[in-house]
């Protein structure tokens, strides 16, 4: 693939090959082709800010949605900024302050919001910026609920990541591809205890009951950062029941897999999570070999596309490996994919308009917005929910990257695990 | 004859302010709650000049110091530790939520008036049920009903979990104020200029109620409970009603913290260090005072949410400000202004001999330097015992 073929694959410009990873794509000229001959664009850098958390526990999932945004930022300013501008990238610890968080960005002027994670967080933050009108695209905040309930029909909101019901669909139908549909007759679940985790084994069932004659057998709902998740690991232990679904993340996927192997849990029950993989930094190789999960990873697998076939997911890798010393996962993503969203969305609507788009003309162009990044191809769907190809594969050990890799990938693509535009999703997996 | 209006007045040779009856302020007082008054309503002026300060987040801090102030009458007075009030907040905002978002119930003052009747029911079992007990066990009670609540809502879908509420309801997606619906600006100002109206009047009521012969029961009570009881003051009764009234503050407040955040989630409203920060901001600002505890929450508030574009320690800070507060001003912001207050007699000293400063630096220096001895020596205790 030539350098202009590429160029037209990714959206046509230097900043979108940037984003999408293919830096050594840009020649010399990439300044000019960046600013796009826009007449009427203001000088100043452009004012940019993203919440998410620095600091805690949730900081494990945080950190790697802030280091991502800031990749995807650096890459942006090195290929000549959106139509000549640079972006300034101001990070605010999410705390409980998500609609404080976002209001002070706008009046301090920024032209962008990135985050929240939380999705009680963007919940409340969602009404906002439909009031306030200054674009938001969340990183994480993944509740079902969002554009189906709380804001039915929104401008200025946008969330990248996949939401919950593709997660769970995608971890049904990984569940029952693995396992085969008539090995599949019990299930159980370890789920964080609060919305997410409800909703995540509520879509998952509900999936696998469509999909198996699957009976839940136990449901175990250990507090978020519990210490102590023995008494759900003696229960499948007793049940042995052929899958247990869990979508806890970060410190809780180390806790719960460290004392599920003490208990031998591994030897009475197939392990598969959606997030399990979250956890790659804090995993020891022991555990991971003993458990051999079936992990989902979100919409990013730094081995997926095939490093061979498109390199981009291999480079962030060892982008993320050098500066932060790090295995980037998928909220790493989260960060680089809603700030690369924006920004090829914008750098579209500036060579449309020929000046510096107002907040609505951004959001329409992110409507229906398709980019690439490392993880390959997304669109920003009609619905403002980002809709990507999702992965899932066996968690196992590599001693020569030094921590777990998922084998063996399988992808699903969004028409496979999302609903159709005006279906809500319960009804939609009702339907099958 | 006795003047019945408002209006200046003659009492022992000096002349005071009379605001209502049983109400009259000295010259300086008056100036001082007129400053306050102003300061208040100038508040949405302030924040547009200041853009590190959002008038949502001194609105929060004007709410929840209000729940303060409701807290502040049990503390104050009958010397009991509530480590729950945050269930009579929680309580104010979920009803206000719930009423918006599964009932669409659309008018301000009628979510008001709900949130303070449910948050009255709820105070009149959780007070009835704790208040069998004096000290710690009352507060561990307050605290264990306050982590009921806060699990009720987290665990059950109905209140949206972990999620929250959001409080928007009807087309124009806020609240409408008798009957008005507003855009998002005014709809700001004005709730928050409702809000100091109420705070105006609860703290009327609130200095009304505590100079009155009930006021002067509760403190006998604090003082004595056996005594207070062998001179005819029902004790039980009338600690129950003053924890009612208290919580009543505190409903009223979450109901108006709900209607500025338009989302209700049960960790900021619900979890047991709201409670905490509710004491806390009694005690920074001065709880042997009726301002005290309001000034507390603006400053609390404040400093919270500037601590956050500060340092990502900004929790830290809170125990920084009450070690400070500990060592230093134990009597609060407000308590060491009053006259006899650490920074009024400081600063009285320092006009009569303004060497004196160089006393308190020595003496400053001197009790760091006790300090640091008794500290070895607690080591060498524990690591070579007594000998």
């Amino acid at each position: 693939m030539d350098r202009r073929t590429m160029l037209k694959a990714v959206g046509g410009t230097a900043l979108a090959a940037a984003l999408a990873g293919c830096s050594s794509l840009l020649g010399a000229d990439s300044n000019q082709d960046a600013s796009g001959g826009a007449s009427d664009v203001p000088d100043e850098p452009i004012q940019a800010g993203l919440q998410t958390f620095t600091e805690g526990p949730a900081a494990v999932l945080g950190l790697q949605a802030q280091y991502g945004a800031e990749l995807a930022v650096s890459r942006i300013n090195e290929a000549g900024g959106i139509a000549g501008r640079q972006i300034e990238l101001d990070v605010k610890h999410e705390a409980d302050a998500y609609v404080e968080n976002y209001t002070q960005f706008v009046s301090e002027g920024k032209e962008v919001t990135f985050g929240p994670i939380s999705s009680g967080g963007h919940a409340a933050l969602a009404p906002e910026v439909e009031a306030q009108g200054v674009v938001n695209v969340s990183t994480d905040g993944t509740v079902t609920t969002l554009y189906e309930e709380t804001v039915p029909d929104p401008t200025y909101s946008f969330r990248f990541q996949n939401y919950d019901v593709m997660e769970c669909v995608s971890a049904a139908r990984e569940t029952v591809n693995r396992l085969g549909a008539e090995n599949v007759n019990t299930v159980a679940g370890i789920n964080p205890n609060y919305a997410f985790g409800k909703d995540e084994w509520k879509v998952y069932t509900a999936a696998l009951q469509k999909l198996t004659d699957v009976e839940i057998v136990y449901e175990g709902f250990p507090d978020l950062l519990a210490d102590d998740m023995s008494t759900h690991i003696t229960e499948i232990n007793n049940q042995q029941p052929d899958v247990t679904f869990s979508s806890q993340w970060g410190g809780d996927v180390v806790t719960m897999m460290n004392q599920a192997a003490a208990n031998n849990m591994f030897d009475n029950t197939q392990l598969v999570g959606t997030v399990l993989y979250s956890a790659v930094n804090d995993l020891s190789q022991d555990i991971v070999e003993q458990a051999q999960a079936l992990s989902g990873s979100r919409n990013y697998y730094w081995g997926e596309p095939e490093p061979a076939r498109w390199s981009p997911g291999q480079q962030l890798l060892d982008d993320a490996r050098n500066q932060w010393d790090i295995i980037p996962s998928g909220h790493f993503m989260s960060g680089y994919g809603a700030v690369a969203s924006w920004a090829t969305a914008t750098e579209k609507a500036v060579n449309l308009t020929g000046g510096w788009p107002s907040q609505e003309q951004i959001a329409m162009s992110l409507e229906g917005h398709g980019f690439f990044t490392p993880a390959g191809y997304h669109v920003m769907s009609e619905r403002h929910q980002g809709l990507s190809t999702a992965y899932y594969g066996e968690m196992d050990w590599s001693s020569e990257i030094g921590a777990p890799i998922l084998n063996d990938i399988n992808s699903y693509s969004p028409p496979d695990v999302s609903p159709p535009p005006g279906t809500k999703s319960l009804d939609w997996i009702e339907s099958w | 004859m006795r003047n019945r209006l408002p209006g200046l007045v003659s009492r022992d040779g000096e002349r005071k302010v009379r605001v209502m009856r049983g109400l009259e302020l000295t010259l300086r007082q008056t100036a001082l709650a007129l400053v306050g008054l102003l300061f208040l309503f100038a508040l949405p002026d302030i924040a547009r000049l200041l853009p590190a300060i959002q008038l949502s987040v001194l609105h929060q801090g004007v709410v929840f110091g209000l729940a303060a102030v409701g807290l502040n009458l049990l503390v104050r007075h009958t010397q009991l530790v509530s480590f729950g009030h945050a269930a009579f907040f929680g309580t104010g905002a979920y009803t206000t939520a719930l009423l918006a978002a599964k009932y669409n119930v659309t008018e301000f003052a009628l979510l008001l008036i709900a949130s303070m009747l449910l948050a009255t029911l709820m105070a009149m079992a959780i007070g009835y049920l704790s208040l069998r007990h004096t000290g710690l066990y009352f507060s561990l009670l307050t605290l264990a009903f306050g982590q009921l609540l806060y699990a009720l809502v987290q665990g059950q879908t109905f209140f949206g979990s972990s999620d929250g509420l959001p409080v928007r309801p009807g087309p124009n997606m806020r609240p409408d104020i008798f009957g008005l619906a507003l855009p998002p600006d005014a709809y700001e100002v004005l709730v928050y200029y409702l809000t100091v109206a109420i705070v105006v009047v609860s703290l009327l009521v609130m200095w009304r109620l505590i100079n009155s012969p009930f006021g002067a029961a509760l403190d006998a009570i604090g003082q004595d409970r056996t005594r207070a009881q062998f001179i005819g003051i029902p004790v039980r009764r009338y600690v129950w009603l003053a924890f009612v009234v208290s919580a009543v503050y505190g409903g009223m407040a979450g109901a108006l913290y709900a209607m500025v955040q338009q989302h209700v989630r049960p960790g900021p409203v619900l979890y047991f260090l709201r409670s905490g920060d509710i004491l806390f901001m009694a005690i920074l600002g001065g709880y042997q005072t009726l301002f005290g505890p309001l000034v507390g929450g603006i400053v609390l508030v404040l400093l919270q949410d500037m601590g956050r574009d500060l340092t990502n320690y900004f929790d830290a800070l809170t125990g920084l400000v009450l070690l400070a507060l500990v060592f230093g001003f134990p009597q609060g912001i407000v308590g060491s202004l009053k006259k006899g207050g650490r920074v009024r007699s400081a600063a009285s000293s320092f006009k009569n001999n303004p060497a004196v400063v160089g006393a308190w630096v020595s003496s400053f220096a001197e009790s760091l330097v006790t300090a640091a001895t008794q500290s070895v020596q607690n080591v060498k205790v524990l690591v070579f015992g007594v000998k």
